[in-house]
């Protein structure tokens, strides 16, 4: 009685909630007593604040509460003690230390918006200025090693064997600083109940890991906090972790004993929740006249914050994309006075992709060879940086495909002759891996008299269509109509479950849904007498027969071994078609084509929509998007959403998503290995790459605007 | 943003006098700049006189004029049958900047007080001559890619933002004023400034004067004309640079033709020189080679926005092809 | 650590209660334009009474939302948005920058697309305001919300309010003619998702089907 649900287009299931404006994001409650708390940014970039004077704020009509360092609650999980000294990060309004430009100051509370954000304006503070550091490329000297043991420079065979190679490239790649810049701002509303317990509706990837930090931070039980986070209007990394504003929401309604809704500006959005670091890395790769990799170092600097350290996997793509016999890489991070970055669509994976992607394609041109020509040359069939074979690996079949459906054929080997009349025309590829994860995750389903089911996990949907997938998935195994299914997330209260990132939710919280349904039926044939396997259940009927309004269980699920035996990755290969003007360097983006080895797809519909999002945020890291500091002042001078530039509807053209689609049950019983990252990885090397074949113009400096070009 | 009286005027004398009133009132019309600039603390009325039931709605043909009611919305200009087949480069210009909400809500004496979108005017704690005067200015050592190549000062190098009024620079608009004296008209070259010693003055504009209409003499350019703007995205931005083409060609010859360009100065820059070299020329690419050589006489880059020096000229040009249609 | 008395009088550590004192001297001059009492506007100056104050910091407004007229009394500087979300529930309309730049606040005012959050509200007196909690008929969707859910012209769903706002007002315009007009005249509507191509084809059924 398997319904083959899986592999469907089903219409996410909160669709209807979405267009009607019925879906409730976490600013957007009626909540009685409400008030609204608006921060106040520093105007320096270093130092400590040496007076604030928040009177006449305080006076200004509906105004509740100022609070700053001075007359701030204590947050108990901010204080050192014997056992525990100072834990990183940023503790809003614990001291006077100013770390980076517009780090809050002060929470003004007032009674509406318009007098929170008035008022907010009124606050005014001295301070005492020390010298500070934003340039990232002028403190490149100031990089450390992090941490821990993950980022240690990393050698197969011989390091800088490139260097020896008859044909080598050596240049350096620069990805600016990009916002993750969500359309829905970051909000929190918190409120205390009597009995001591703490009720968040706040923007989070994972309920569970807000729980647990809100708990850590007031040092409550972790069932003393409630986190609502049904719809969350994107996020992309910057609600993978609890920010320091947040906890401010919960210390200022504990403060005034009201609920509080803290909502950030979209200009504090480019300070406060993190983003994906500009990084500058060097490349040398070198081969043999024929295309054989003889070595590729990987050298990546990347900016961090000095009060804390942000770390990504830039590098570590140059280890085992393809198979070089010698491969070494370096990390290092440069800790400066700014915000601190957070993992951003495909992080660290997608910054090193360009890096390396550029690097092949401007080698395959050194060599006079057909790019793809050269990746086949170079294919991995096993993982050469862990000795292991993969789980699975369709990346010739994506270059196949993708090389057919783009037109490969009619790409010009000579940059910059391929004309449309001024146009000029270019193709490129990029590729990338990401790895597939599982995490732990629980899932609680309840079947109904009338054949209907629930089930619930505490996972989130940032976009993805999560529930709609969990409903295919339920459907599939159960063999009943998705209609009669429902999934609800994003509650703390629900079995636990994992943050929402990593491109891991369905083969985690999906393989969970899969099992709890398996558990279902196993106990259901358990009740009437049948074998265990028995596939022939009429749910309804047993319901009935066994005189039971419902029946309900709970089933935790997680990974094997196999991840010992196998490296696991999703692989992809973009194609891109990009006309420039000669004359303005105006472009256009005529075309992309996303092929994509992710295993088995469960929702065809939403699958592709994810691809067609990764591609569109990939465009927008080649083409638009850089946040810019002014290094005198140390403040941003592009951070809001008129000079930064995300893409707009005309920057985007048709863009066709392909799915290789062939189940890796290595990994989990569904066989999907994760498509959010790798729809943007590889993305902007495959344009950086098009556009050096549509001009003879090589930009290693992103994002690829017009000035560039001309 | 700062509480402050609101009141809402029938008659445009009513509507002067209110705002004479008081020494830091505001006439408030289609709201996209001015609210946006309240909100960032940039402009801090204590009045906002509401100027939008103020009878200066209609678009008329009056002796050889278009007349545009001050309060007509920029849609409604770009969309008007008789702008379209008359001119229009205009309703081009106009379609190239903001987005179609803001073009709904946008007015046209408003679009010729938008003020400049310069980084260092927009964030408060940040010096600039244009919010604070004598307080320096912050583009000059600054992040100043987008600013100007002509007519700046070393008090200001901030540009005009506005796409239409390159347009109505190159159709010879005249802009119709009312104030607490007599009324006026000034000539759309001499209504924007370039900022000099007084960057905070925007254009001749005085004290408590409100813009009634714009007229646009008619001219013989419905065909070759054309409006081309290059920026860091397809919609939705600002012009790195812009040029508003009008030709009139007869047997392949440049009769008349007027020439501005955008993004390049304080004011929509009119390329009179440029003008005087293309009439009579027959329509060539070489030609447009030189002219837009010409254009660029005086131009003077800063540290990021060098590119311009290129980029202007190579969009005059590509926009002289269009127009004249060298290429389509 | 200071922590201030709620009920202190004003000036009486000698800060002068800037804000509201300057702001309602103001008022004195407003005579020659509007319809408060002299009366009214010293009591008001003189901080004898506060809901008097508050009562004047207010504008009446009549409006019609979603076909219902409303009477009601806002502060001049409330925009339209927070006009819809925070004091009339109608959380459909999104704020995604508060500054024009973005187009999750579209909506219809007199059957124009327009950006809530630059509109003040004030400035919509005796308009007609169409939100997406307006635009389907009870249960009945809205053709264009049928297309975008059929077409997928979402993920996260926060900039689909003001993409379906748009797209509704852009049929009517007659700006959707080819895929590349509809491109550019849904280019003030930013998402973030990128669902761009979905929301393209949406319009494109509606359009085809001639249904608006």
């Amino acid at each position: 009685m398997k319904k083959d649900a899986i592999g469907d287009s089903l219409s996410r299931v909160d669709g209807r909630l979405k267009v009607t404006g019925g879906a409730k994001y976490s600013g957007e409650f009626k909540i009685t007593g409400l008030t609204y708390g608006v921060l106040v940014p520093a105007t320096i970039t270093n130092g400590t604040i040496a007076s604030i004077d928040t009177k006449v704020a305080e006076r200004a009509p509906g105004v509740i509460k100022v609070i700053t360092y001075l007359n701030a609650a204590k947050v108990p999980g901010y204080q050192p003690n014997e056992s525990k000294p100072a834990s990183k990060g940023l503790k809003l309004f614990n001291d006077n230390k100013i770390y980076f430009n517009q780090q809050p100051i002060a929470l003004v509370i007032a009674d509406t918006f318009e007098r929170a954000t008035y008022a907010a304006s009124l606050v005014t503070a001295t301070y005492q200025k020390e010298p500070f550091k934003t340039n990232f490329q002028k403190n490149i000297d100031n990089s450390v090693v992090p941490q821990g043991g993950n980022y240690k420079d990393y050698i197969r065979g011989e390091a800088d064997a490139y260097k020896n190679a008859p044909v080598k490239i050596e240049q350096a790649y620069l990805l600016p600083s990009e916002m993750h810049n969500p359309m829905e701002l970051h909000v929190t509303t918190a409120f205390w109940n009597a009995d001591g317990k703490l009720t968040v509706f706040t923007k989070s990837q994972g309920v569970i890991s807000s729980q647990k930090a809100l708990a850590n931070a007031f040092k409550i039980e972790q069932s003393t906090v409630q986190i609502n986070s049904r719809f969350v209007g994107g996020a992309f990394g910057s609600s993978l972790r609890t920010w320091p504003h947040e906890i401010a929401a919960a210390q200022a309604a504990k403060m005034i004993n009201r609920p509080v809704r803290l909502t950030l500006t979209r200009e504090q959005m480019f300070t406060l929740v993190g983003y994906r670091p500009q990084t500058i890395q060097k490349m040398g790769i070198g081969a043999t006249p024929d295309g054989q990799l003889i070595g590729i170092t990987h050298e990546s600097h990347s900016q961090s914050a000095v009060y804390e350290e942000f770390t990504e996997r830039s590098v570590n793509v140059s280890r085992f994309l393809y198979a070089s016999p010698n491969a070494n890489t370096r990390y290092k991070v440069v800790p400066l006075h700014v915000g601190v970055p957070a993992p951003m669509r495909g992080p660290g994976e997608a910054t090193g992709a360009f890096a390396l992607e550029c690097a092949l394609d401007e080698l395959a041109y050194a060599l006079n060879m057909d790019p793809i020509a050269l990746r086949l040359k170079n294919y991995a069939d096993a993982d050469p940086e862990k000795n292991l074979p993969w789980s699975s690996k369709y990346l010739r079949e994506c270059y196949q495909k993708g090389a057919d459906k783009i037109g490969w054929e009619k790409r010009s080997s000579k940059p910059g002759t391929n004309r449309e009349g001024d146009w000029l025309v270019g193709y490129g590829i990029g590729c990338g891996a990401f790895g597939a994860y599982r995490n732990k995750a629980q899932a609680y389903i309840k079947l109904l008299a009338d054949g209907s089911v629930n089930i619930k996990s505490a996972t989130s949907d940032i976009g993805p269509g999560t529930g709609t997938s969990m409903v295919l998935i339920a459907a599939d195994i159960l063999g009943i109509p998705a209609e009669k299914i429902t999934f609800d997330l994003g509650d703390s209260s629900l079995p636990e479950a994992p943050t929402q990132g990593g491109s891991a939710t369905v083969s985690s919280v999906g393989s969970a849904v899969h099992d709890v349904c398996l558990a279902l039926k196993k106990k259901l044939n358990t009740l009437t007498g049948k074998p265990e396997n028995n596939e022939d259940l009429d749910y309804v009927k047993i319901l009935k027969q066994q005189n039971l309004p419902f029946i309900e269980l709970t089933q935790g699920s997680e990974g094997t071994d196999e991840a010992k035996k196998y490296s696991m990755y999703s692989f992809s290969a973009h194609f891109v078609e990009v006309h420039v003007h000669a004359l303005t360097g105006a472009w256009r983006i005529k075309k992309v084509v996303a092929v994509v080895d992710a295993g088995k797809i469960v929702n065809n519909k939403t699958a592709s929509s994810q691809m067609i999002g990764g591609a569109v945020g990939g465009i927008g890291m080649a083409m638009t998007e850089e946040a810019i500091i002014d290094d005198r002042f140390g403040r941003l001078v592009n951070g809001n959403f008129a000079d930064y530039h995300v893409p707009v509807n005309a920057d985007i053209p048709q863009i066709e998503a392909i799915f290789i689609n062939k189940p890796d049950m290595h990994i989990n019983p569904l066989g999907t290995k994760g498509i959010g990252e790798i729809s943007l990885i590889g993305v902007a090397p495959a344009i950086a790459n098009a556009v050096y074949n549509a001009t003879g113009k090589r930009i290693r400096e992103l994002p690829i605007t017009p000035d560039k070009l001309i | 943003m700062n509480q402050f009286q609101y009141v809402r005027p029938a008659e445009t004398s009513g509507a002067i006098k209110s705002v004479a009133l008081d020494a830091n009132a505001h006439f408030l019309a289609g709201g996209t700049n001015l609210v946006d600039l309240m909100k960032m603390g940039i402009v801090t009325p204590e009045r906002l006189v509401d100027i939008n039931n103020l009878p200066l709605k209609k678009i008329e043909n009056i002796q050889g004029h278009l007349r545009i009611g001050a309060l007509v919305t920029n849609t409604q200009v770009a969309e008007n049958k008789f702008v379209k087949e008359n001119f229009p480069l205009l309703s081009m210009a106009i379609n190239a900047g903001a987005s179609p909400q803001l073009r709904n809500m946008a007015t046209t004496g408003g679009n010729l007080l938008q003020r400049t979108r310069c980084p260092y005017f927009f964030d408060t704690t940040m010096p600039c001559n244009k919010r604070v005067p004598g307080s320096g200015c912050g583009a000059l050592e600054g992040y100043n890619r987008m600013h100007a190549i002509f007519g700046a000062s070393d008090k200001c190098i901030a540009v005009n933002p506005s796409d239409m009024n390159v347009a109505l620079t190159a159709l010879n608009a005249f802009v119709h004023v009312s104030g607490p004296k007599a009324a006026r008209t000034i000539p759309f070259a001499d209504f924007h400034r370039l900022p000099g010693d007084h960057p905070e003055q925007d254009t001749t504009l005085q004290k408590n004067e409100l813009i009634t209409s714009i007229d646009i003499p008619t001219a013989p350019f419905s065909k070759n004309v054309h409006y081309l703007k290059v920026r860091d995205r397809s919609s939705y931005a600002f012009a790195l640079v812009s040029a508003a083409v009008a030709l009139h060609i007869e047997n392949n010859t440049i009769k008349d033709v007027r020439l501005a360009m955008g993004g390049v100065a304080h004011k929509p820059w009119r390329l009179t020189a440029t003008e005087t070299f293309l009439k009579g020329k027959t329509v060539s690419e070489d030609t447009f080679k030189q002219a837009a050589q010409i254009a660029m006489e005086g131009a003077k880059a800063y540290e990021h926005n060098k590119f311009k020096l290129k980029l202007a000229p190579n969009t005059l040009i590509q926009a002289l092809k269009t127009a004249s249609g060298l290429t389509v | 650590m200071s922590s201030k008395k709620p009920c202190t009088p004003p000036d009486s550590d000698g800060v002068p209660n800037k804000t509201r004192r300057d702001f309602l001297k103001k008022s004195s001059f407003l005579t020659a334009a509007a319809f408060v009492p002299v009366t009214v506007v010293n009591a008001a100056v003189n901080q004898w009474d506060e809901k008097l104050a508050s009562v004047f910091e207010k504008t009446s407004l009549h409006l019609e939302v979603n076909g219902v007229p409303l009477n009601l009394s806002v502060e001049p500087r409330t925009t339209l948005l927070d006009l819809l979300r925070e004091q009339l529930n109608l959380t459909g309309t999104k704020k995604g920058c508060d500054r024009g730049q973005c187009g999750a606040c579209t909506v219809h005012a007199d059957g124009l697309r327009i950006n809530s959050c630059l509109s003040l509200a004030v400035t919509n007196e005796g308009k007609k305001i169409t939100t997406i909690e307006g635009l389907s008929k009870g249960q009945e969707l809205h053709p264009m919300q049928e297309a975008f859910i059929k077409h997928d012209g979402f993920q996260c769903g926060y900039c689909t309010p003001g993409q379906i706002m748009s797209a509704v007002a852009l049929i009517k315009e007659g700006h959707a003619g080819s895929e590349m007009e509809i491109r550019e005249f849904m280019s003030g509507n930013i998402c973030r998702c990128g669902a761009y191509p979905n929301i393209v084809n949406a319009i494109q059924e509606v359009k085809k089907g001639g249904l608006s």
